[in-house]
């Protein structure tokens, strides 16, 4: 409760969670609210380009759709993409890191050195490549973005073992004899879950934003899929004239990726007992 | 506290303020350049008229470079260039151009038969993009130079598109790039970023980032001389604007004179309303084609292949997505060009009809539940509206369009079998010369098949033998009907959907006058543009 | 010391291999053909062959990543697929455009994430924290593509008071050198009036670049601000009334600035990423753009060269980082 109302004190951090909240609920709930929900796939080739309006308070895009029905239906997209790569990403660092963290010698060592040639690799050009390489969709784009940032966790965890390993308690289990596996799912894990949930907040903004880059450069979300990066794509041949079709895509990205950021900064504090005495 | 911070501020604004004053005193970069036009159509991949040929390389080596014969104006002629005539044996087989006299390649020296001979055979060592045209027919051997002024060719059998085709190869001084050859690479390593012309612009030597800038100076010894042209553009800067949409941005703010000819037809009125630019419009020889995979299911059905060409709205497409900046064309070929069969209608949108083939292909065993894929040119805005506009028709006919996002080199090779070739894709078909060949000759014969444009694999021996034959014989009026006969079938058979030809819509700044387009080449040899101011 | 420095450079060397391995199998297996792409428009079946043969590309993978590897070991990065033309002979052309843009956007984030940090710090937890904290967590936010578009809208279209596109106006011709970097040489050739034109197509692109390190910077400044304002020696000083903002611009700030100063280094692989987007929207003549067309011309030579060379930009500034802790904290030097 004390560590509640710690975190309802800090508005940015409050902002970020009702956010987050809005883009949970337009996911969810986004083919009931969004006033077409038909103009996910249909085109309307009589209503083009209409300027912000009453009956399309977003304007309509290059094939008549209602640019807000399609803000509100790509929030389901973009979500699914990052709780789906940061899931992966997860299933693939955690694990590596608690090994890597707990165990000595060879495996360990290689372990850290392939999270290192990872990590050295540049993400964005490393996903292109991979659409380019598997076809430019959503599955290939989720894909190259989980075998980007899976090293991140490995890095976190690995240095919350290597911290924990060393701990009373852990040399307390092992004298018990319990089996390494249940040590490290069972006791380590769950002491270092705290940097893993920032991580993986921190992770679901940035996902959306590098899934967004992709659709902007035609490597990721295909037509007609209601995206956001690609919407802004498309919209570029419009402009100047239809500055609308550019705007509210773009400011979805921003705000979604804000929610999840500052959310993210405000968990950061609340866990981080260090970060939390300097504020 | 306050006083420290507000003095850093005042410190800092006093540093971003002499900046800005800098900046602000940057001279407007035309008035220090008179006579400089900005294009932003973007450059070859490399220099090298010889290695590539598409439409980038047309827009630079039409003016840095001479071909024998050019095509000019719109419908496009065959003109004289750097050969002033010629002659054709009774059989087709030995051809003779004789060259204009006096012309001059950039560096001074005279342009003679021998470097003709050189280009040719260059090309046909090179073996690339352009040699396709002549490969078949042509040995190196058999381009000669009898005299100074006379080319000789020796074709190994009669070739119908001969003629047309001559205008591909560009004409380079032997003598330069002989200088220049490294190994037995007839100097294409140096050719790629240097200029061995003698067109009306040459290229400016170190101006050249390549894919980004490049720039071009008027050749004051053109052999067509300058006479005809008051006020011509001196320098000609041409910076790659990677989207069309922002060379339509630095047309409308001043800072561009010339676009690529593929604007969106959105585009059109805010340009023409802009005052200081327009948009030059022209009926072109460019077609636009949804392809069909005719080896595969469904497609390998006719009525499967009539449904989807009656499911197409054809006229709501041109009308009100291009804005009627586009033809309606019912066949394969180009409407205004000779071989297109005048009476054959092709298909109109009509979902009743569309529904009757249907029905039709089921009853002949015809799975309609199987989602079908469109493959789209992802950096190609209109291949993806017909699509979507394409796939919202076939779901009211209970048929799923599934839209593909691709790239031009991942299609192209896919095509390469007919195992891998997409269900169904789209592009265009621009004019590489202005002959039947590059239309229907090499989409539907099966000869072609395993190029991109053969993509349908298509499969009549009829049509094959028909193509052959008018291609073997040299007279236009007796290789007409056997296109048109070869194209009326191919759309009996519903082989593709041909949706239009192209309107190019180009914006060009008010500054500049005189534009004359031609299909080859889209407009863009520069020579007779006049500036104004 | 040196002993340290030489064991942080040979860790790198597998990292590196292992990155040329890694990215030579993926590009490798990219189904686009590049002899598609080099062989042009109208280039039949036969052509295509031939070219995959003279580049090597009908080979068995082994083949061809040992061949690569000779050659990177010369510094011979193989000649592009797309353009034919030397791919190091293109890097060395394009790499001073990007490390000026990257150095712009850094200079900008230092130069304002420092002040604003200091700034949230002394008024924590007061409105201006609340504000900039939105602020910099809005910079790491936004999307660069869409701010690019939105900068170019209102600046150079409806404002009319930056360029549009490109490094330099059309008009005139930069001087040829000697160093290659645009702005350094005008000013060389003492052409205030180029570098002038120069530094306003700088503007645009050296601030949509500049935002995410801008939002990083500010953040560790406030936290490490924050963390020295608590210390004894603050304290004391504050007690015997010491200028409150000399004592934060001079002494707290000095003392906060060492984390930040790690970021920096972080920060410039992370640049020169962000380069590939922000080049491309405005036509900036630098490695990002070169690297968008590779891509869409699966140039798997490009794609190779320039993934290694921004691997091992990566390395490098990792090494210092290390080196810079080490300097700082001796205990790093036993663990490592």
């Amino acid at each position: 409760m004390l560590v509640l109302r710690k975190f309802l004190r800090d508005i940015p951090a409050v902002a970020g969670a009702l956010i987050v909240l809005l883009v949970l609920l337009l996911a969810i709930l986004g083919p009931w609210i969004a006033p077409y929900p038909e103009d996910a796939a249909a085109s309307h080739l009589l209503r083009r380009l209409r300027p912000p309006s009453a009956a399309f308070p977003f304007g309509t895009d290059n094939l008549g759709r209602d640019i807000l029905s399609r803000v509100i239906l790509g929030a389901r997209g973009a979500l699914t993409v990052s709780l789906t790569v940061v899931a992966a990403a997860m299933a693939i660092g955690v694990p590596l890191g608690l090994v890597a963290g707990y165990a000595r010698g060879v495996v360990p060592e290689l372990i850290m050195r392939v999270t290192d040639v990872f990590l050295a690799l540049p993400q964005l050009i490393l996903a292109l490549a991979l659409a380019q390489l598997l076809g430019p969709s959503v599955e290939s784009a989720m894909l190259a973005l989980t075998l980007t940032y899976w090293p991140f966790f490995t890095r976190i965890v690995h240095a919350e073992t290597q911290r924990l390993r060393g701990a009373l308690f852990v040399d307390a289990l092992q004298g018990i004899g319990a089996s390494t596996p249940r040590i490290l799912f069972l006791h380590i894990l769950p002491n270092a879950l705290s940097p893993i949930i920032v991580r993986a907040t921190i992770g679901l903004g940035f996902t959306i934003l590098v899934a967004a880059v992709l659709g902007f450069l035609g490597m990721g979300a295909t037509p007609p899929d209601p995206d956001w990066g690609l919407a802004v794509a498309q919209s570029r041949g419009y402009l100047p004239n239809a500055w609308w079709f550019a705007t509210f895509p773009g400011l979805a990205i921003l705000v979604a990726v804000l929610g999840f950021n500052l959310l993210g900064d405000g968990l950061r504090d609340l866990v981080d007992p260090r970060l939390r005495r300097s504020r | 506290m306050k006083g420290m911070t507000s003095m850093e501020i005042t410190r800092r604004g006093g540093a971003a303020m002499a900046l800005a004053t800098l900046m602000a005193a940057a001279p407007r970069a035309r008035a220090a350049t008179p006579g400089l036009m900005v294009r932003s159509d973007g450059q070859p991949q490399n220099l090298d008229p010889h290695q590539v040929f598409d439409v980038p390389m047309m827009g630079y080596a039409l003016n840095t470079y001479d071909g024998l014969l050019r095509y000019q104006g719109s419908p496009p002629t065959l003109e004289p260039w750097l050969a002033v005539d010629h002659t054709a044996s009774e059989d087709g087989l030995d051809w003779a151009f004789r060259l204009r006299p006096g012309v001059a390649f950039h560096d001074g020296s005279p342009l003679t038969a021998s470097d003709v001979v050189y280009s040719f055979r260059r090309v046909l060592a090179l073996g690339k993009a352009p040699a396709s045209a002549f490969l078949p027919i042509l040995k190196p051997e058999n381009v000669t130079a009898p005299d100074p002024l006379t080319v000789r060719f020796r074709l190994d059998r009669p070739y119908g598109p001969f003629r047309a085709a001559i205008p591909i190869v560009a004409i380079v001084n032997e003598r330069m790039v002989r200088a220049n050859e490294r190994g037995n690479d007839w100097g294409a390593a140096w050719l790629a970023a240097n200029e061995a012309g003698s067109g009306a612009y040459a290229f400016v030597p170190g101006s050249l980032t390549p894919n980004e800038r490049l720039d071009l100076q008027r050749h004051e010894g053109h052999f067509l001389g300058w006479a005809d042209n008051p006020s011509p553009v001196a320098r000609i800067a041409m910076r790659t604007a990677r989207e069309t949409s922002t060379g339509v941005l630095g047309l409308m703010n001043g800072s561009i004179d010339f676009t690529d000819s593929y604007l969106p037809t959105d585009q059109v009125e805010q340009i023409q309303s802009s005052r200081i630019a327009r948009v030059e419009r022209h009926s072109s020889l460019r077609t636009f084609v949804i392809r069909m995979n005719n080896a595969r299911a469904p497609f390998d059905n006719v009525n499967f292949r009539k449904a989807m060409a009656h499911a197409f709205n054809y006229d709501g497409f041109i009308r009100e997505i291009l804005k009627g900046y586009a033809d309606r064309n019912p066949g394969p070929m180009p409407n205004p060009l000779w071989g297109a069969p005048k009476d054959a209608a092709g298909y109109a949108y009509d979902l009743g009809k569309a529904r009757d083939f249907l029905r039709a292909a089921q009853a002949e065993g015809v799975n309609l539940r199987q989602p079908i894929r469109i493959h789209i040119q992802s950096q190609l805005e209109q291949t993806n509206q017909a699509a979507q506009l394409f796939q919202s028709d076939l779901q009211s006919l209970g048929v799923n369009l599934r839209i593909v996002s691709d790239t031009w080199a991942n299609i192209v090779t896919a095509t390469g079998s007919a195992e891998t070739a997409p269900d169904m894709w789209i592009h265009w078909v621009s004019t590489y010369f202005v002959d039947p060949e590059n239309w229907v000759g090499q989409m539907y014969d099966s000869r072609f098949h395993g190029t991109w444009k053969a993509s349908s694999y298509y499969r009549n021996a009829e049509v094959d033998a028909l193509l052959a034959r008018a291609r073997g014989l040299v007279r236009q009026e007796d290789r007409a009907p056997l296109y048109e006969e070869a194209t009326r079938r191919v759309m009996a058979d519903c082989a593709d959907i041909w949706v239009y030809n192209t309107v190019e819509l180009r914006g060009v700044s008010n500054r500049l006058a005189n534009y004359r387009f031609c299909p080859v080449g889209s407009g863009a040899e520069m020579r007779w543009l006049r500036l104004k101011g | 010391m040196p002993g340290f420095i030489l064991r942080r450079a040979l860790l790198v060397l597998p990292s590196l291999f292992g990155l040329l391995v890694v990215c030579f199998l993926l590009i490798r297996l990219i189904p686009a053909d590049p002899a598609v792409a080099l062989a042009g428009d109208n280039a039949t079946p036969a052509q295509i062959e031939a070219i995959r043969r003279s580049y090597g590309l009908d080979q068995p993978l082994p083949v061809q990543f040992g061949r690569y590897l000779m050659d990177v070991a010369r510094l011979d990065f193989g000649t592009s697929q797309f353009s034919g033309r030397a791919v190091a002979e293109d890097l060395a052309q394009r790499l001073p455009a990007t490390l000026e843009l990257t150095v712009a956007a850094l200079l900008l984030g230092v130069g304002l994430g420092i002040p604003l940090g200091v700034l949230a710090a002394v008024h924590h937890n007061r409105w201006p924290d609340f504000l900039l904290r939105v602020v910099s967590v809005a910079g790491i936010a936004v999307a660069a593509f869409w701010l690019a578009i939105m900068l170019q809208m209102l600046f150079a279209m409806r404002l009319g008071w930056l360029p549009l596109r490109g490094q330099i106006s059309a008009g005139v011709t930069p001087p040829a050198g000697p160093t290659g970097f645009l702005t350094l040489d005008c000013l060389l050739a003492g052409r205030l009036d180029l570098l002038a034109d120069a530094l306003r197509h700088l503007v645009l692109p050296a601030v949509t670049l500049s935002l995410g390190g801008l939002a990083t910077i500010t953040r560790f400044t406030r936290a490490g601000v924050l963390d020295t304002l608590q210390k004894d020696f603050v304290t004391y000083e504050r007690a015997v009334g010491y200028p409150r903002g000399r004592l934060i611009w001079l002494y707290v700030l000095r003392n906060s600035v060492v984390a930040t100063v790690t970021q920096i280094g972080l920060l410039f692989g992370g640049l020169m990423a962000g380069a590939v987007v922000v080049e491309s929207i405005y036509d900036w003549p630098g490695i990002g753009s070169y690297t968008v067309q590779a891509i869409l011309t699966a140039d798997s030579k490009v794609m190779l060269a320039v993934t290694l060379l921004i691997g091992l930009i990566y390395a490098v500034v990792n090494i210092l980082t290390d080196l810079v802790h080490a300097l700082i904290d001796p205990r790093l030097r036993e663990t490592r």
